[in-house]
């Protein structure tokens, strides 16, 4: 694990302090590290989206079939699946855009159809399409927003959190795809919202951008804020993500948290490397009962422990002098399993 | 949080834009102005039908009209055709703010433009053709109230049967210049003709003969009941139209 530094030494309560006026609970503290999505969820106050049977129909096309997941406080759920499986209709119907057929819907323990103001004011939303007036500023956009909520967090500090400081007098039309969209952001966050819906924020970004994006977003769940997420990134899931659910064919077809998703964690590892020139492959010490395969000089095995193998390779490459050229050890990754899950052909090289 | 003060908010982001893009502005300010100045010199002070004011009297009354029909009707529906398609009318659906305030903040950033308009127009026509301060004050900011209700409500409909940004200006002026011409929006058109029959049914000329009524003295001038009844019924119509029917995300699927 340790992919979310903020877990450790610093206190989410320190972290949190810029915020004013919140006070939310601090999830992390009574959360433990590993597994959190596993241990029994939906059974205290602390879900904050939770989603049974959902469906939803156009005409006679089935987009959701019967769709069930919850969300926790300060967690962050990204919501993955092909194009037209029914990713942004379950999330537009979480944020009331949409009336579902049937099934049930609690956000912030309302019921989202309603369209109460209250639930929308503890709500921020992140489109995918761009939606920003372009004749007026930076400054003006976020402070025209400002005033709709009760209790908004204060412009220029939104401003400077999506890095829009230096742009902050510039009309919306001059800004850049990827200003524009961090402007975005910051529209959905200046209400200061418990819950924040991003739909495929990073998509057009350059890397760096993403990567100051994944801050901003471990930012707010470390200040307790709950945030659905969908992407078709999948390191932007793995770098993000506490709980990853996978939709096809509108039905939730996988929960789990990114490393254990689909049974990720008990799947084989891979042992790749180029056979040593004048070595055979009955030279190698290999256990029986593996079958390698042999493909241009590199050998490759899968098993569901390597480190007894690791340890008997490494250490005959080093006593016999004959380097490993080429050694890698590889796990199923986010992407592998998605596309197992999503019934695309996996082409493992 | 309140709605009015929202509104009132709403309505300062909507003037800025509104001036910051001119393109809006052409056909509120600037096609009446040079209608007025081109127009009027050549259309003579000769007298017309039904009415006390001269000719050219009459076309700076008439273009008044013309100018808050595109502030209201023009202006609202492509506007809003262009946010709808864009994205930005989805995105406010998502804020606590109440359809009310949203468009309320509109209707009153074109209040502001009619009054703007209003004193141009009034000013050009007391300065260059002689027109007379208005004999009917009060009847005429009653009859702008109307008219700027009725036109607003109006261009929420348009917007409702507007399929997308690219066909809302086709679909916007195609239903407007047809009426305006057989309104007597450019010409006055006496009340007895064929076209004054058919344009009766619309909103238009009554918005023209209750604002001349308004301007004019004379025994028919004043009030124009009948003509703002009018225009109510179909601000009411309008209204119930686009309550119902409004969509605030673009359509696509």
């Amino acid at each position: 694990m340790g992919r979310r530094p903020v877990r450790g030494s610093t206190s989410p309560r320190q972290r949190r302090s810029c915020i004013k006026g919140t006070n939310y609970p601090d999830p992390r503290r009574r959360i433990g590290n590993a597994n959190r999505y596993d241990r029994g969820v939906g059974l205290d106050d602390d879900t904050v989206i939770s989603v049974r049977g959902l469906t939803k129909s156009y005409g006679s096309f089935q987009a959701l079939r019967g769709v069930d997941f919850e969300l926790r406080r300060g967690h962050v759920l990204a919501l993955l699946g092909p194009n037209g499986a029914g990713k942004t209709t379950t999330v537009e119907i979480l944020e009331g855009f949409r009336r579902r057929d049937g099934g049930e819907v609690s956000v912030l323990g309302a019921d989202p159809s309603h369209r109460d103001r209250a639930l929308r004011a503890k709500v921020g939303i992140v489109l995918q399409e761009c939606a920003v007036d372009p004749y007026l500023t930076v400054t003006e956009a976020i402070t025209q927003r400002s005033v709709l909520y009760p209790h908004p967090r204060p412009a220029g500090e939104v401003i400077d959190l999506v890095g829009l400081d230096a742009k902050r007098d510039a009309r919306v039309k001059t800004l850049s795809g990827g200003q524009q969209r961090r402007l975005d952001l910051g529209l959905a966050l200046i209400g200061d919202p418990e819950l924040i819906f991003l739909d495929e924020p990073t998509t057009g970004f350059d890397p760096t951008a993403r990567r100051e994006s994944w801050d901003l977003v471990k930012g707010l769940c470390a200040e307790g804020r709950t945030v659905v997420l969908t992407t078709h990134y999948m390191d932007e899931a793995q770098a993000l993500a506490d709980q990853v659910a996978v939709i096809a064919a509108g039905k939730v077809v996988a929960t789990g948290t990114p490393d254990t998703i689909g049974g990720r964690d008990r799947g084989k590892t891979t042992v790749r490397f180029v056979i040593p020139p004048g070595v055979s492959l009955g030279d190698l010490p290999l256990p029986s009962g593996i079958c390698p395969t042999v493909r241009c000089g590199a050998v490759e095995f899968s098993l569901p422990d390597a480190t007894a193998l690791l340890h008997d390779l490494t250490g005959w490459s080093v006593v016999s002098g004959k380097p490993l050229a080429g050694l890698t050890v590889t796990r199923p990754s986010l992407e592998d399993v998605y596309l197992s899950l999503t019934g695309a052909e996996v082409d493992h090289p | 949080m309140n709605d009015l003060l929202v509104a009132r908010h709403q309505v300062n982001y909507e003037q800025k834009t509104y001036w910051r893009n001119p393109m809006a502005a052409v056909f509120t300010f600037m096609f009446p102005v040079v209608f007025l100045l081109v127009v009027g010199t050549s259309a003579g002070s000769s007298a017309i039908p039904d009415s006390t004011l001269r000719y050219d009297q009459y076309l700076v009354v008439a273009m008044l009209v013309f100018g808050l029909v595109a502030a209201c009707y023009t202006n609202l529906g492509i506007t809003l055709s262009i946010r709808r398609d864009s994205g930005v009318l989805k995105r406010m659906r998502g804020t606590p703010i109440s359809a009310g305030s949203y468009v309320g903040g509109i209707i009153g950033s074109v209040l502001i433009n009619v009054m703007l308009l209003t004193i141009m127009v009034v000013a050009i026509g007391m300065v260059g053709y002689h027109l007379h301060f208005p004999y009917h004050p009060l009847a005429v900011v009653v009859t702008l109230l109307v008219g700027v209700l009725t036109f607003s409500a109006l261009g929420l409909a348009v917007t409702v049967i507007v399929p997308n940004a690219e066909a809302a200006p086709a679909v916007i002026n195609g239903i407007y210049f047809p009426i305006v011409f057989i309104s007597g929006v450019f010409y006055p058109i006496a009340n007895t003709s064929v076209l004054a029959r058919i344009a009766t049914f619309f909103p238009v000329r009554h918005m023209v003969n209750a604002l001349v009524g308004a301007f004019e003295g004379g025994p028919q001038s004043g009030l124009k009941g009948w003509d703002i009844l009018v225009m109510l019924a179909w601000a009411a119509a309008a209204l119930t139209f686009a309550l119902t029917r409004f969509r605030w995300e673009p359509r696509h699927r």
